[in-house]
Order: C-alpha cells, then sequence, then structure tokens
C-alpha cells in the first residue's frame, strides 16, 4: 500500500467521527498547552532571575580577592594535603595577587580581560569646594569589558596619566567646609553637583584635611597636590558597581602612591603592588565555572553572579519541573482518552478489518493504518495546542505580568511572565505525536490481529 | 438442463464483446494462450477440520479429497452446516485445517503466514459475500479500487480500472453512490467489480444470491459466470441454491463433512 493512500485512509476515517476525533484532539490540545505554558512560566521566572542579576553586574565576571583568614587557608592546605597525598598538595608560601598571577590568569583558556584594582583614599579640591573620595587604579585597555559605560566624556586610554573618569556619585560629594548649610552627607539626588568634574580645575591629595578649616596634625611632609583632569563621567544605570570611584590609570595610581610613601619616609624600595580585588571577565557563560574554579584552584577566593545564577536556577529547574508535571499528567489523561478512542474506533470497524484483510490487505497496512490515525491526533493537538499556548502566553504577558510587576520587590524585573521558545513548541508537537503513536500501539496490534473470519462474520 | 443454460451464457456473452470495445479482452486472450487450460489451479488431499466446542468435538470436514482445473466453473451445494463454508474459508486461507493440504495456484496455503497470506489473495483470489461486505463509508468507485490500493497501485490507474470495471457490471452511472444508496442487487454487483478488478485466478463466492430475490439472482449469477468465463477464471461457488448450482460445470454435494456426489454437467 501507497503512503499517501495510508494516509489519506487514516484522514478519512478519522474525518468520518468528527465529533469523536474532535474531543479526543481537545484532550491533547489542553495536554500539551498546560505542559508548553507551565514551561514557559518557569522560563520566565528563569529569565526574569537573570534579568535581574545582570542588572546588578555582568554575569561573565569573576571577582578575585586575596586570601586573608589564615585559619581556613591552613585548614584547606592541611585536607589538600591528606586527600593529595603530597603531591603538589598547596603551595607552602601564599600565593599573593599581584601583576605575576594576574598574568597567570590572563593565560587560563577563556578568559577575555583582568581587571586589576587598586584603590586608595584621597581628597578632592576644586574652588572652594572639597571632597572625600576613593580613587581606583585600573589597567584602561581592560576598561570596555568590565561595565564602564560613560554618560559624558570618554574611557581611559592605556597614555591618560591625570586624566580621571567619575563614577557618577562622586560630583555630588564636593561641599563647603566653610559653609555651616552644605555637608557631604547632606547631599540631594536632585540638587546640581557644585562642581562640575570635566570642567572646574581639579587638586587631587593624600591630604585628608585638605580645605577643612582646622588641620589636623600629620607626621612627615604635607603630602603632595596633584593636579588632575576630569575626562569622563559614567552612567549610574551601566556602572553601579563604580559610582563611588574615581578611576584614574593604574600606573599613575602606583606611581603617585609611591611618590607619598617615599615622602612620609617609607624607604622601601620596589615593593611588589598586591592587589586586594581583581575581576576576571570570561568570555563565554559556560566557561565561568572552570575559571573560577581554576582561580580557586590557585589559591584565592572568588565570587560571581555566577554563583547566584546557578543557585538560582537550580530553583527554577525544581520548579520548571513542579510545573512540567503537572501538565504532563493532563497529557496522560489526554493520552488514555487517545487509546479509548482508538479502542472504540477499533470494535466499530472489526468487520470493516476483516475485509480489508480478505481482499489482501498486508498486517502491517493495518497497523499503520490505526498508528497514523492516533499519531495524527497527537499531532494535530499538539500543533492546536502550540497555537493555543501562544496565544495564552501573550495575554499572559499583557495582562498578569504587570500586575505581578509590582509584587515582586526590587531588584526582580518582571517584564515577561511567560516565555515559549520555538525549540519548545518544536518538542512539544514531536512529544504529543509521539504520544499519540504510543497511545494507539497496542490498539492497532489488536486490529492487526482481528483474525479475517471472525471480521466477516461479524453482522 | 445444463446445456441449454450453458448455451444462454454464450450468446450472452457474444452480446456484451460485441457491444462494447473492452480492453481487458486482449489481457485475456494472452494470457489463456500462456497458460494450460488442463493445468490444476486447486488440489485438495486429505482435507480434515475438527472443531472442539467446549468437550465436544465437531467434524466440519471429514475427508475432501479435490482436483479442480483452471478455467473451470465448480459448485460446493449443500444444506446448512455441511461443512461447504468451512471448506471455502479453508481454501482462501482464513482458516487452518486439522489435517491434510491445500495446494492453489502454487502455494501451499495452509503453511502460508499472515503476511503471505495477503500477498496470496491480493494476487490470486476474489472474493464474493453473501452480505455484499462493502466498506460502508466509501463509494462504489472507491469500493471497487480498494484491492488495488493494497496492492500499492497508483491512483489514476486503479481508478480507470475500477471505472471500466463497473461499466462491465453496468453500474457507471453509480460510481459516486455509497452502498447504502444502491438496491441489493447493485451493492452485490460493485462486489463482483471488486472481486474481479485485480484479475484473480480464483474468485470465492460464498453464497452470492443468498440475499437477493430471484430475478436478481439470475441477473448476478449470469455475470458472475460470464466474468469468470471471459477471463477464463477458475469460479469456486458456495451456495445451499440448487438453481445456482446449475451454472457450474462440476457440482459437489457436500453433506455431514464429505463429498456426497459430484455432478459433471457439460
Amino acid at each position: 500500500m501507497k503512503k499517501f493512500d495510508l494516509i489519506r485512509m487514516a484522514l478519512g476515517n478519522l474525518w468520518r467521527r468528527k465529533v469523536r476525533t474532535v474531543l479526543t484532539i481537545l484532550g491533547v490540545l489542553i495536554g500539551t498547552a498546560s505542559i508548553t505554558l507551565m514551561l514557559s512560566l518557569g522560563f520566565g521566572i528563569d529569565q526574569s532571575y537573570r534579568g535581574s542579576l545582570e542588572r546588578m553586574g555582568s554575569l561573565n565576571v569573576i571577582q578575585v580577592y586575596n586570601y586573608y583568614g589564615g585559619g581556613y587557608y591552613m585548614e584547606k592546605s592541611v585536607s589538600v594535603r591528606g586527600s593529595g597525598g603530597g603531591g603538589g598538595g598547596g603551595d607552602s608560601e601564599t600565593k599573593k595577587l599581584n601583576d605575576a598571577t594576574c598574568e597567570e590568569i590572563e593565560a587560563i583558556p577563556g578568559v577575555q580581560a583582568v581587571l586589576r584594582m587598586l584603590d586608595t583614599s584621597v581628597k578632592f579640591g576644586s574652588g572652594r569646594y572639597v571632597a572625600w573620595g576613593q580613587l581606583l587604579g585600573i589597567n584602561p585597555e581592560a576598561m570596555e569589558y568590565f561595565d564602564f559605560v560613560v554618560d559624558k566624556g570618554r574611557l581611559l586610554t592605556e597614555n591618560d596619566t591625570t586624566a580621571i573618569v567619575f563614577g557618577s556619585d562622586v560630583p555630588r560629594n564636593f561641599y563647603n567646609p566653610k559653609d555651616r548649610r552644605s555637608n557631604w552627607w547632606g547631599y540631594s539626588q536632585d540638587t546640581e553637583p557644585s562642581v562640575n568634574v570635566l570642567k572646574d580645575r581639579l587638586i587631587m591629595t593624600f591630604d585628608m584635611s585638605y580645605g577643612e578649616p582646622q588641620h589636623s596634625p600629620t607626621e612627615g611632609k604635607r603630602p603632595k597636590r596633584y593636579h588632575v583632569e576630569g575626562v569622563g563621567l559614567l552612567s549610574w544605570e551601566g556602572s553601579m558597581n563604580y559610582s563611588w570611584y574615581a578611576i584614574a590609570n593604574i600606573d599613575y595610581v602606583k606611581k603617585i602612591i609611591k611618590e607619598n610613601e617615599r615622602m612620609q619616609g617609607n624607604r622601601r624600595r620596589n615593593q611588589e603592588t598586591i592587589y586586594n580585588q581583581i575581576k576576571v571577565r570570561v568570555e563565554d557563560l559556560d566557561e565561568v565555572v572552570n575559571v573560577q574554579n581554576a582561580i580557586k584552584d590557585m589559591g584565592f577566593q572568588t565570587y560571581s553572579l555566577n554563583d547566584q545564577m546557578v543557585e538560582m536556577q537550580k530553583t527554577s529547574r525544581v520548579i520548571q519541573a513542579v510545573l512540567g508535571g503537572i501538565g504532563a499528567i493532563s497529557l496522560l489523561v489526554a493520552a488514555l482518552g487517545i487509546t479509548n478512542t482508538m479502542v472504540m474506533s477499533i470494535y466499530e470497524r472489526t468487520k470493516e478489518i476483516g475485509i480489508m484483510k480478505v481482499l489482501g490487505c498486508l498486517l502491517k497496512d493495518i497497523k499503520n493504518m490505526f498508528l497514523i490515525e492516533s499519531g495524527l491526533i497527537g499531532f494535530i493537538g499538539g500543533i492546536v495546542g502550540g497555537v493555543f499556548s501562544i496565544g495564552a502566553s501573550v495575554l499572559l504577558n499583557k495582562f498578569l505580568a504587570p500586575a505581578l510587576m509590582g509584587r515582586m520587590g526590587y531588584g526582580v524585573q518582571v517584564d515577561k511572565i511567560s516565555i515559549i521558545p520555538s525549540w519548545l513548541l518544536l518538542a512539544v508537537v514531536v512529544f504529543s505525536t509521539f504520544v499519540g503513536l504510543i497511545s494507539g500501539y497496542s490498539p492497532a496490534r489488536r486490529a492487526m490481529k482481528l483474525t479475517a473470519l471472525t471480521a466477516i462474520r461479524t453482522e | 438442463m445444463c446445456h441449454s443454460k450453458y448455451f444462454e451464457i454464450i450468446i450472452f456473452r457474444l452480446q456484451v464483446i460485441e457491444g462494447s470495445d473492452n480492453p481487458l479482452q486482449e489481457v485475456v486472450s494472452v494470457k489463456g494462450q500462456k497458460k494450460d487450460a488442463e493445468e490444476n489451479i486447486i488440489e485438495i488431499k486429505d482435507l480434515r477440520k475438527i472443531y472442539k466446542v467446549g468437550n465436544e468435538t465437531v467434524v466440519a470436514l471429514n475427508n475432501i479429497n479435490i482436483t479442480i482445473k483452471k478455467g473451470e466453473i465448480c459448485c460446493f451445494l449443500g444444506t446448512s452446516g455441511s461443512g461447504k463454508s468451512t471448506l471455502l474459508n479453508m481454501m482462501a486461507g482464513l482458516e487452518k485445517p486439522t489435517k491434510g493440504t491445500i495446494k492453489i495456484a502454487g502455494w501451499d496455503v495452509e503453511k502460508l503466514s499472515e503476511k503471505k497470506l495477503a500477498l496470496f489473495r491480493q494476487n490470486h483470489i476474489g472474493f464474493i459475500f453473501q452480505s455484499y461486505n462493502l466498506m460502508t463509508f466509501s463509494n462504489a468507485l472507491e469500493n471497487v479500487a480498494m484491492p488495488l490500493i493494497f496492492k500499492g497501485m497508483g491512483r489514476k490507474k486503479r481508478n480507470k480500472a475500477a471505472k471500466e470495471m463497473l461499466k462491465a457490471v453496468g453500474l457507471e452511472d453509480r460510481i459516486n453512490h455509497r452502498p447504502s444508496e444502491m438496491s441489493g442487487g447493485q451493492q452485490q454487483r460493485v462486489g463482483i467489480a471488486r472481486a474481479f478488478v485485480a484479475k484473480p485466478e480464483i474468485v470465492f463466492a460464498d453464497e452470492p444470491t443468498g440475499n437477493l430475490d430471484s430475478k436478481t439472482s439470475k441477473d448476478v449469477m449470469d455475470m458472475i459466470v460470464e466474468m469468470a468465463t471471459q477471463y477464463n477464471q477458475t469460479l469456486i461457488i458456495v451456495t445451499h441454491d440448487l438453481s445456482v448450482s446449475k451454472y457450474a460445470h462440476r457440482v459437489f454435494h457436500i453433506l455431514d463433512g464429505d463429498i456426497d456426489k459430484i455432478e459433471v454437467c457439460s
């Protein structure tokens, strides 16, 4: 029998019992639509988690800290020795977060850039106004990889020395120490900052009493004053993590720190710079965990938003499994419906099957005809269910998402609560067709095994 | 008696052939030349069938030995319960014998697997039933084309063959009618067209006139015999109706599972 004829006959048989076919398809529709919608809610939760994390910073970034608390480290190194059998079991000397280490980390496969961070407290002055600030030295070439987004001006380049890019909150810190109404803590978001950091002349110094009415006595020489130039202002939204920093080229920061130490009488030469913290950007999100483990193995403490992401993903997997399970139950019921329809159909068509056999229809054609019928029920149900879920998903996003928007609290962004990826639709149609075939298998075998004789005797 | 009837058929046949440009004629003549007319197409040896009903055993067929030649028209005549239908069912491979062998067109029917049986039926057998057994949801054309569908014939080709067949049984104006829209005689003629459409070597007819009145019975029987003769096909008729048996070359009287006597007419 030709495949086309088989399908045509199967369609004809379904068409003959329209009401029953439609009802069975309706069952499959409900089953597939509930699976799709439940899973789409799971994806929506996943997406909003991810969205809110991404607003906190890039998921690809790993923060690396020096290990301080010796106790924990000791404990760890002992345990490593115990299990590792001595073979390379931990360095006897604690590894330092210095330039050599940074280069080592840069060499780890998958690492895109390393941001070296050296920070120190400074004071800024401009005319009558002063501001306490945190000067952050970074390597400018890595800036583009680490969420530095300028609102005005430009980012740093490698040749910059006295150029400074300010975090969005820094300009508001300027106050007039001689004016009682103006305080560094008294700034308001609404008022314009007193100093335009991009235009006004700026002075930077390690002298914390600079500009204050009463100079606190300091040992040694008074720290030098540096003329610096504001070249950029970061946007608040794009660079939330750097809003309190004044950012300069790391070479320049190293230079002035050394200069200051010398002036304060610290004569140790060529002292190595040790960073409190560096940031590592990984090119591929999937590589984050590997790179993070590699850095941990070097003996550093690490943290990345990806850690949180992994936890959240675990939670949302559970939610998806539970929701998907609820949907699966309704598809199971639909599968029973298909089996029932097919069994009924075989009882009704006993005679017909017998005639077909006597006329020389192959058993495999009879079986296939029934399988095609049940498969078609699953297939059509899957497609209609998919279309239905797309519609329902659009409605959910339009009407339910805004209502939920306010309830999830700060940091959780709710754009869409239901997301249906196209692969899910495809998978659901394939799955429901498969369910149809499975449900129809035993009835089809039964039809095949009917003997032609009893079949034609049935009146 | 037999003689005059047969004469009538020949005249009828001549009329049909003259009256229509039947394209199947050529095929038939070629086939007739190739095949040996004296060839034994059915050989039944020591056939026995016993049913077990509860603790009792019922002997449906005792010991049957029959040889039938190609192109022969045979009739199994007997009362109900004589075992004639059982014999037919076993020849068509619908039932397995308890003992004995059935050889039809070179196939050992009793040994065939289900799949081989289907192929055997597709290629060698046509079936005419008492209750027509048409597909109620299909029209006349689809019903007649059905055996060709199972053979895997393309749509155009099989519809053409089915139309010719329906024309031959005089139903060209009923092509799109469903069985429920036709009289018993018309339905049986669709059944005949279906049995002959694949040009089988053997056609089994199980009480073909059982549901028809005497006038229609005669028309139907004339048609069956005429077609079988035209294509040199072997026709096996099972009936309890004496008037039907008169169309046969040989009549096997079946009584209590045995051949009581064989009547030869020609």
